[in-house]
């Protein structure tokens, strides 16, 4: 296991703990933590004293009567193992791009099941959506070694989780398992030689800031409406 | 002639009310103790009600909500232990994950990562295992132990004389001055109970 050196903040791990989070930003959340004993010791912790402040906290609704509720529960069966939840078995939990190998924390492996489509998308960039919920786009982004992405800001959050190389840009260097916020207006060119697989979440679109490679903004707009437009 | 009694003798319910939350969910998972559900139901109901409205701001949605959580801790109560961490921290994480789901199935959301998968019950286990291993054996008596603490005492004494005094049924049911029926049902709740958490913890 490698150790992260950029950990998301206790604020957002807090609101992790309390389910106040949308299902993209959680999924990034849970693969960290997968990777990072620091913050999964940290979210043990916080899930007590959430847990300590929930039973003591006044309640403020008038609660409805439930006296049937309890009987009816007490007719089902009970049950011995965990169901549901990830078996390591059946997932593939490996990725292979051009001639390295990644290995997903269990929650990218299950979210990844139904298969990825890559698509290239700038210089020595691929990109796979993921389909995972409709507030944010969710994607992995592999920059191949000696790639870099154009300038760009972001008009929302993005938060990125490295899973495999790493990369640089004009704030410091990012190795595995670290966990990366930038805000709205952030601009940053990320660059690398040893090529890097990431976990991207984005909560809008990205806009490219220098030349040609401002051509993709719509298209990034669209792209983003398309991943985040409710479906039915 | 000795009767067998089939199940823990009947606590009163004052006994009941003054037990740990701890000691409810396990007497829910090993012997579906219906007065420490009860009693579980009526200490817990209320606050899932209070975090279904946090969360989802809808009434019905938080009625379906304590619902399905006291249905979860209905259930999987056989899967808690003592290692799980509290009762409190054990049925909060439940809730908010029965509330998660919830709100994606509302949502709308594709069905791709659930709750479970984001939040695993396993993790704090599977760690605190593989860091600890000096090998098998050790970790096997290790583990013995820890869960022989956690059985109520008057099961701990029967183990004790049975299995580390090595006396028979009948001196040790003399030794305890209890019946031989209710020695004999102590044994048998302690080696399921033991059971259980061994199944669990593997």
């Amino acid at each position: 296991m490698t150790s992260a050196n950029y950990h998301p903040s206790d604020r957002v791990l807090r609101e992790y703990v309390q389910g106040q989070l949308s299902t993209g930003m959680c999924v990034a959340l849970s693969a960290h933590i997968e990777l990072c004993s620091n913050c999964a010791e940290q979210c043990g912790e916080l899930e007590s004293q959430e847990a300590a402040a929930w039973l003591h906290a006044d309640t403020e609704h008038a609660t409805p009567d439930f006296a049937e509720m309890a009987n009816t529960i007490m007719e089902l069966p009970q049950q011995t193992d965990w169901d549901g939840a990830i078996s390591d078995e059946s997932l593939a939990s490996e990725i292979q791009l051009t001639d390295q190998n990644f290995s997903l924390p269990r929650v990218l492996a299950k979210a990844a099941s139904n298969g990825l489509v890559w698509k290239k998308i700038a210089g020595g960039i691929s990109q796979a959506s993921l389909a995972i919920d409709h507030e944010t786009q969710c994607e992995f982004l592999y920059m191949a070694p000696g790639s870099k992405v154009p300038v760009h800001h972001h008009q929302g959050t993005e938060v990125t989780l490295i899973i495999g190389g790493g990369f640089e840009d004009e704030f410091g260097r990012y190795g595995p398992s670290d966990f990366l916020v930038r805000a709205k207006h952030d601009h940053h060119q990320p660059s690398t030689e040893e090529g890097c697989l990431c976990f991207a979440v984005l909560d809008a679109p990205l806009t490219f800031t220098q030349g040609l490679a401002r051509l993709l903004n719509p298209i990034n707009r669209y792209r983003f409406y398309r991943a985040t437009s409710h479906r039915r | 002639m000795t009767v067998i009694r089939p199940s823990v003798p009947s606590e009163s319910a004052a006994v009941i009310e003054g037990l740990s939350d701890e000691q409810l969910l396990v007497a829910v998972g090993v012997s579906q103790d219906r007065q420490a559900f009860n009693t579980l139901f009526q200490r817990f109901s209320k606050r899932i009600f209070a975090m279904g409205m946090k969360l989802t701001r809808n009434e019905q949605l938080s009625q379906d909500l304590v619902q399905e959580a006291m249905m979860t801790v209905w259930t999987k109560s056989p899967l808690y232990n003592l290692d799980r961490g509290t009762a409190q921290s054990w049925i909060f994480t439940l809730a908010r994950n029965r509330c998660f789901d919830m709100l994606r199935k509302k949502k709308r959301q594709p069905q791709t990562v659930s709750a479970d998968d984001i939040w695993p019950q396993d993790a704090g286990v599977d760690m605190a295992l593989t860091h600890e291993a000096e090998g098998p054996q050790a970790v096997e008596v290790e583990q013995i132990e820890r869960l022989y603490a956690q059985l109520p005492p008057a099961q701990q004494h029967v183990i004790e004389q049975i299995y580390i005094l090595d006396r028979t049924h009948e001196e040790a049911a003399a030794e305890l001055a209890i019946p031989l029926g209710t020695l004999k049902s102590r044994l048998r709740l302690a080696m399921a109970k033991l059971r259980s958490l061994i199944g669990v913890e593997q």
